[in-house]
């Protein structure tokens, strides 16, 4: 079984990031989502719809794991397949067509045989056809994969610009880095079942670590000792300090002279976040 | 209604498109061609009945062409798309499983009537500047080569959504033999008391639940001018209602399970 108890809801509007080991059921909540595979029990709903509902996918932009396509086909021959099965009328396709391949950076190769096309290429090719039918919603399986760095900066710019268009997204992907920077919430699978979701601000903010931001890092070698387990921070303008010691790190840190700036909840990485729910071992095969 | 024709369209014409840029679509065709301009060097169509011989045997080589390209297509079609993965960039458009599945049957109906007419203009051909003579009742013929395409394409697309293309290329044969020999061989075991009853009944099984397709084959007929038996057009309408049936009853059976299949 892939999938067990997942709850996952995508806000209107939101940019969600779906994270989780290799095999912890990503590509199939996402293929589940699209109606190409079926759940034993439970529901899928799409604008309200049945997920199974083809009327439903009509307003969903899909990108496949590694898409492929009939290679012999030109990537505008492609679009216009696949818009025509969209419903969109020539014109459109037409216009919609060039306007994508400029955007994924594939307008000088549009009416080329795919044959020669590299992974990456095929992936512009990929995103191109998910967004052809301005969807209002974009299911994305690991949107940066085969994209070499400057191409992974323009998938990120591309969502930046989607999600302030109002799209809704949805992505799995394997880049922490991508998922930070771009996704408002994360749901975190593991072994088939969230294991944590919700917005990020509020997943990444610690709540039993805090941190004590100084107004300047105190001269060198005249660091106040602090009581363990706290810890200086990297560039020493500020300290980690777990909720129980926080009273006395703070009189710590006054009675050596220094000024404190700000005390908050530490915000830990997305890396720090993931490692903590899935644990180290929490991957690869499950 | 729209939508639907257009979907069936779409879906069908990339079948065209496909089987357009496969080598083993030219390679069935070409060798059909060939083999039926060297028909008339057979050492049998040297005496007598040429005319006969000559149309009999070129029919027989389109029959072989058309089984092989329709049970080539079907078995390879499905199972391809689905393991290159194009078929999620299909299915996550507005398009049902059943509609997809019916524009895949329409376009390999597509090529195999389109691979017919192109062997129908060679033998008309090749009998007129051999023999003189112009024999456009082949095409009666050939609708039951087509028709006896569209079962077996069905059955092979049937197969097609759980089994691997060589599979399902074995099990369309085997289903092409056992159609054949049903009358015959499947009548007789069904009735003749010296068999098991078990065997009995499973003979029995297969022979009401399996087409004759047989019935299809009218080549020998038609090739030899309709002297015996004439295929008028309640004769034809017939064969296209037997097909059609068991078209329809396999092509369901296939659009139930890729329904429910999990991709």
């Amino acid at each position: 079984m892939a999938l067990r108890g997942l709850e996952l809801e995508v806000p209107r509007g939101s940019v969600v990031g779906l994270l989780g080991p290799n095999g912890a059921g990503k590509t199939t909540t996402l293929k589940a989502i699209m109606g190409l595979v079926r759940p034993d029990r439970g529901r899928i709903t799409l604008f309200g719809s049945q997920g199974s509902d083809p009327r439903a996918r009509a307003r969903v932009g899909f990108l496949p794991e590694q898409p492929y396509f009939e290679l012999y086909l030109t990537p505008r021959k492609i679009l216009r397949y696949y818009g025509r099965l969209s419903g969109m009328s020539e014109e459109r396709i037409k216009a919609r067509s060039a306007h994508l391949l400029n955007l994924v950076g594939l307008g000088e190769v549009g009416d080329l045989s795919m044959e020669k096309f590299s992974k990456g290429m095929l992936q512009r090719v990929g995103l191109a056809q998910a967004l052809l039918a301005e969807p209002e919603l974009l299911i994305l399986d690991e949107p940066s994969t085969g994209l070499d760095p400057l191409g992974k900066i323009e998938v990120r710019d591309l969502l930046n610009d989607l999600r302030r268009s109002g799209v809704t997204v949805l992505l799995s992907s394997h880049q922490l880095s991508e998922i930070e920077e771009i996704c408002d919430r994360v749901a975190v699978i593991s072994d088939g079942r969230n294991v944590a979701s919700g917005a990020l601000d509020e997943l990444l903010r610690s709540r039993d670590e805090f941190l004590v931001g100084l107004a300047a890092p105190p001269p060198v070698g005249k660091e106040p000792a602090l009581p363990p387990p706290a810890a200086w921070t990297g560039d020493r303008t500020g300290v980690v300090v777990p909720r129980e010691a926080l009273r006395t790190v703070l009189r710590c840190l006054l009675d050596a002279g220094l000024e404190v700036e700000r005390v908050g909840p530490r915000r830990m990485s997305l890396e720090e976040f993931f490692l903590e729910r899935v644990g180290r071992t929490g991957g690869e095969g499950k | 209604m729209k939508k639907f024709a257009s979907d069936l369209f779409t879906v069908a014409w990339g079948v065209v498109q496909d089987a357009l840029h496969r080598k083993v679509f030219y390679a069935v065709l070409a060798f059909t061609v060939i083999l039926i301009l060297l028909v008339p060097m057979l050492p049998s169509a040297e005496v007598g009945v040429q005319l006969d011989l000559a149309r009999e045997a070129a029919l027989g080589l389109v029959s072989i062409m058309a089984f092989v390209l329709a049970v080539i297509l079907a078995s390879t079609i499905l199972p391809g798309e689905m393991g290159k993965r194009t078929i999620y960039n299909t299915l996550s458009r507005p398009v049902s499983r059943k509609r997809y599945f019916l524009g895949k049957y329409l376009g390999i109906l597509a090529v195999l009537a389109a691979s017919l007419l192109v062997s129908y203009g060679v033998v008309l051909a090749l009998v007129g500047v051999k023999f003189g003579v112009f024999s456009p009742g082949l095409a009666k013929a050939l609708l039951a080569i087509f028709l006896e395409g569209a079962v077996l394409a069905a059955v092979a697309m049937l197969a097609s959504v759980n089994l691997s293309p060589v599979v399902c290329v074995l099990l369309t044969g085997l289903f092409y033999v056992v159609c054949h020999v049903k009358g015959d061989f499947l009548y007789r075991t069904m009735t003749d008391p010296a068999h098991p009853a078990v065997l009995r009944g499973l003979a029995g099984i297969f022979y009401y639940l399996l087409p004759n397709l047989e019935r299809l084959n009218i080549n020998e007929t038609v090739a030899h001018g309709e002297r015996v038996f004439r295929v008028g057009a309640p004769e034809l309408l017939l064969l296209l209602g037997l097909a059609a049936a068991f078209s329809a009853v396999f092509f369901s059976l296939g659009a139930f399970l890729l329904e429910r299949k999990d991709l």
